[in-house]
């Protein structure tokens, strides 16, 4: 019989603030957000978070602004390489590395004692949009937390953290 | 002293040393290793006095680096730097031989807290 132990833990928003601003060094602000599963015109960033059996456990979801301004403050990178970034719809290696060690520390608050265990499996970057399976985990409807986030100096974006299974 | 820290992300070896030299460790001698591999063999070449190491890392992850340290005779003050900070991966740590789990993300006073003990 499942229980609701059985799946990973939902974040609150403030949580999500609470980690981001520590991670950036900045104090991050945020607002709830309509449903968000990707840009297919833009280009978005998802992540997959896999459980101990490599069975994916939950997805975020960031789009194209955020993906660039996140990269960028995480690596005290100028604002103005980010803003380029989002005009060209691609971001620069470094930024995708960055946004990457961004979305590796989130795992952070998928976990919990006593629950399905999980890290971060896989970063579909901007511009290599990820499976059919995967988009689907990002539009699941029920365990969703999505966001308007706003980093001080670089701007803002959508982010979505989505539970399945 | 010489302070290893071992983490496959580059921005986070940043974040690590930026976050150092905030908390006042900043005169130490840093090195980095991208892996757990690489930082075994530094462990042997350098002799750092303290490791920092990520958990997840490809090559050879933290908990394995450890484990081969300890297996090997080596002694070296070890601490976890990383986003895995649940009670039952701080049990694992400290019963491998860490020192103290620090979970990303930490700032100035979470190092201090747990490096004052271990850094002359």
């Amino acid at each position: 019989m499942s229980t609701d132990l059985d799946l990973v833990r939902s974040p609150s928003a403030l949580e999500v603030r609470e980690l981001l601003s520590g991670l950036l060094g900045r104090d991050v602000s945020l607002e709830p957000a309509e449903g968000f599963s990707g840009d297919s015109a833009a280009g978005s960033t998802f992540a997959v978070y896999v459980d101990d059996r490599l069975t994916t456990r939950a997805v975020a979801v960031v789009d194209l602004p955020l993906s660039a301004y996140a990269g960028a403050a995480v690596g005290l990178l100028p604002a103005g390489g980010a803003q380029d970034a989002v005009a060209e719809r691609d971001l620069t290696p470094i930024l995708k590395e960055n946004l990457a060690e961004v979305l590796n520390v989130m795992a952070a608050l998928l976990n919990e004692e006593g629950r399905p265990h999980v890290k971060l499996a896989d970063v579909h970057h901007v511009g290599a949009w990820p499976s059919p399976q995967v988009c689907a985990d990002a539009a699941a409807t029920g365990r969703r937390l999505d966001l308007s986030v706003t980093i001080p100096l670089y701007g803002a974006g959508r982010l979505s953290i989505v539970g399945v299974r | 002293m010489k302070i290893l820290i071992a983490d496959d992300s580059r921005v986070m070896r940043q974040i690590v040393i930026r976050t150092l030299r905030q908390a006042g460790y900043g005169g130490h001698d840093l090195i980095e290793a991208e892996n757990g591999a690489v930082a075994l063999e530094l462990v042997h070449t350098q002799s750092p006095d303290l490791v920092l190491s990520d958990w997840n890392m490809p090559e050879m992850n933290g908990i394995d680096l450890l484990r081969a340290l300890r297996a090997s005779g080596q002694q070296v003050p070890f601490g976890f730097v990383t986003s895995e900070g649940t009670p039952e991966m701080v049990d694992r740590a400290m019963s491998s031989g860490a020192l103290f789990l620090i979970a990303k993300p930490f700032t100035a006073d979470s190092f201090r807290d747990q490096l004052d003990a271990v850094v002359a």
